[in-house]
């Protein structure tokens, strides 16, 4: 028992990511991406567990770095450790019922499943773009594969159907199909679904009637994409979720009172992982390709930190599920351990295990792990440029349009009949990195 | 049964609920014989394959046996020079990777078949982009003009254009859908304006089960 009692401390939680996470988003965010990824070498030397997720952020913050090579590296890498991790496994859940969901292997949220494959699209964009259709399609392939799964063994509708779907993979490729000028048919099928999965982006509608009876551009003129990840992003954090731990306080004192034996109270909070939304300034990013007076607003495609808190509160239950789960398992094993001493029901022995049952429910954690670097809003702008060089001109723009933060120059080269790709982060006023820019 | 045991049997049964799902992903190459997956939401290759063939098996057949181009004594009879534009999607699911493959599979079978040559892709679609022109409004007299004339500047001048399109029919029975895919693959002479039109279809039906309730 006395061994019991001094190994339980040794099964303790350790530092949640979301801690980890704190500095790596502070400095990224402060528009210092070399200093995050610096961070996340250090996090990633030392924690295996989080190694995934942290990938995730070295891989946002190369790309924003101007480094979309390396950045597809190790996204597609992540990519294939999710697919590999997704389903349970009999020893992690084992280990998880006497530790926490820290424990269990991540599979990634489902939203972060289907960025990381618009994430990749950008990447390969900015190269040569020979993936990018490919990836652009596994956005949505991903996206119903999430939501037939759930389905499975669900009656009536699945409980992920009411999703909401991330729009900027079909937007992506209907941008690249229209580029062929071959297969406009396939564009309107893609943009219809943007209208339809974010009906709020405005732009759609003109897209669709482009690429319906219209023209890619006129002759001698290129489309430029301003893609702008805007805003600071949603993350996980710790919460008691103190209604549950009164209801398993209640039941634990009645039990306690009728049985041969008392269980540990539940005094320790129960953690659950809840995704935090910071408060955003910036609302979107002004473009003007030529004087001020020109300038248009990029337009939100997806809104991830919605996204991330809706889908977060789908599969709460499952979550809270475990954690009563495991305080039974950990009461249970408590409460056989007093059996098994022959403890007396308020004799020191027993008291002695029930403080270290509250000791061992009290090492839980919440499992913060969550892709941190994400923007809040994917935004977008399609512009139509004559073919040759332009200097165009972003500006973070607050609600009302004001504008925020100093404005950066990008040079861009537009081809006739062809898309070029800007991608601009802008957590605040000021951006991180420069705005990285494909060629034609 | 004892405290002992129920607490067993209770860790027990949420052990049991978390087993075995997670699979590892293997693969394999299918031999030829081997039957291709049917598609369980959507059409795919079992579909697609054997539209292909019959539609295309038949109108290779009808034009190689229709046409043969004047050739001098012993010369055999120049190829038909085909511009296939490409494959329109009107039916009610996404063709997604299938539709590049589709092209090229077409593409291929008429570049083998010996009485035609088709014309690189990667010319049409210069052609396109540099006219600004839809495949949709190809046939428009001035707009053929134009094509032709582009396409011959490049060197890859045609007598025939194809057009590929798949339609589909769907049929709903409580449960039960029935689809009809419709392969139609249009070749028009640009000098005598002739369409000549094979298509091939293929019915499958899906059915959803509940499982219990």
């Amino acid at each position: 028992m006395v061994r019991f009692v001094l190994l339980v401390p040794l099964a303790a939680g350790c530092a949640t990511h979301a801690d980890r996470l704190a500095e790596v988003r502070s400095a990224y965010h402060a528009g210092n991406a070399p200093e995050a990824r610096a961070r996340l070498d250090a996090a990633l030397a030392r924690n295996d567990r989080d190694a995934d997720v942290l990938k995730l952020d070295k891989a946002t913050a190369l790309l924003t770095e101007g480094r979309p090579k390396e950045a597809e590296a190790l996204f597609r890498e992540v990519r294939d450790k999710f697919e590999e991790k997704e389903g349970r496994d009999l020893r992690e859940a084992a280990l998880a019922a006497v530790t926490d969901d820290q424990r269990l292997a991540y599979p990634g949220e489902d939203h972060e499943k289907v960025l990381l494959r618009f994430y990749l699209a950008l990447c390969s964009l900015m190269q040569d773009g020979s993936d990018a259709t490919a990836y652009a399609l596994q956005v949505n392939q991903k996206q119903q594969q999430i939501i037939d799964t759930a389905r499975k063994g669900a009656e009536g509708a699945g409980p992920k159907d009411g999703y909401k779907l991330v729009a900027a993979g079909a937007y992506l490729y209907a941008a690249l199909r229209e580029a062929t000028h071959a297969d406009y048919d396939d564009a309107a099928r893609s943009f219809e679904q943007v209208a339809k999965w974010q009906p709020d982006f405005a732009p759609a509608k003109a897209d669709l009637e482009r690429v319906k009876t219209g023209r890619h551009s006129q002759p001698g003129h290129g489309a430029v994409y301003v893609f702008a990840m805007v805003g600071r992003g949603p993350y996980k954090e710790e919460r008691a979720e103190v209604v549950t731990q009164a209801a398993l306080l209640v039941a634990d004192r009645i039990l306690s009172a009728v049985g041969k034996h008392t269980l540990p109270p539940t005094l320790a909070p129960v953690k659950v992982p809840v995704v935090a939304r910071p408060v955003n300034q910036v609302a979107s990013v002004g473009v003007y390709p030529g004087g001020k007076s020109q300038t248009r607003y990029t337009e939100t495609l997806t809104d991830v930190g919605l996204m991330a808190s809706e889908q977060a509160k789908a599969v709460l239950p499952e979550v809270l599920a475990r954690a009563v789960v495991r305080r039974v398992v950990k009461k249970g094993v408590v409460y056989g351990a007093k059996e098994a001493a022959g403890a007396d029901k308020n004799g020191l022995a027993s008291i002695a295990l029930d403080v270290a049952g509250v000791a061992w429910e009290a090492t839980e954690a919440a499992d913060t792990r969550c892709w941190g670097l994400l923007p809040d809003k994917i935004q977008v702008l399609r512009l139509e440029l004559p073919a040759g060089e332009h200097r165009l001109t972003l500006q973070p723009a607050g609600a009302n349009g004001s504008p925020l933060g100093a404005p950066e120059e990008v040079l861009v080269t537009v081809a006739d009949g062809r898309n070029t790709y800007v991608l601009a982060t802008y957590p605040g006023a000021k951006p991180v990195g420069k705005a990285v820019v494909s060629r034609p | 049964m004892d405290r002992r045991r129920f607490f067993a049997a209770g860790c027990g049964t949420f052990l049991a609920a978390q087993v075995g799902c997670r699979g590892t992903q293997t693969g394999e190459v299918m031999t030829a014989d081997r039957k291709d997956t049917v598609g369980s939401h959507a059409a795919g290759a079992e579909t697609y394959k054997p539209l292909i063939d019959e539609a295309l098996g038949k109108l290779l057949a009808r034009q190689g046996a229709a046409v043969h181009p004047v050739g001098h004594p012993g010369v055999p009879p120049a190829a038909k020079r085909i511009c296939f534009v490409g494959v329109e999607n009107k039916s009610s699911e996404d063709l997604a990777d299938i539709k590049a493959q589709l092209f090229e599979v077409i593409d291929t079978r008429v570049n083998t078949s010996g009485a035609f040559h088709q014309v690189s892709r990667r010319y049409v679609e210069i052609g396109l982009r540099d006219l600004r022109l839809r495949p949709d409004e190809m046939l428009k007299p001035e707009n053929l003009r134009k094509f032709q004339a582009v396409m011959e500047s490049q060197g890859a001048p045609f007598d025939y254009l194809l057009f590929a399109t798949v339609t589909s029919g769907t049929t709903r029975d409580n449960d039960r859908t029935q689809k009809d895919y419709l392969l139609t693959l249009e070749l028009v002479d640009v000098h005598t304006g002739t369409p000549d039109k094979e298509s091939a279809s293929l019915r499958k039906l899906y059915k959803k089960s509940h499982g219990l309730r």
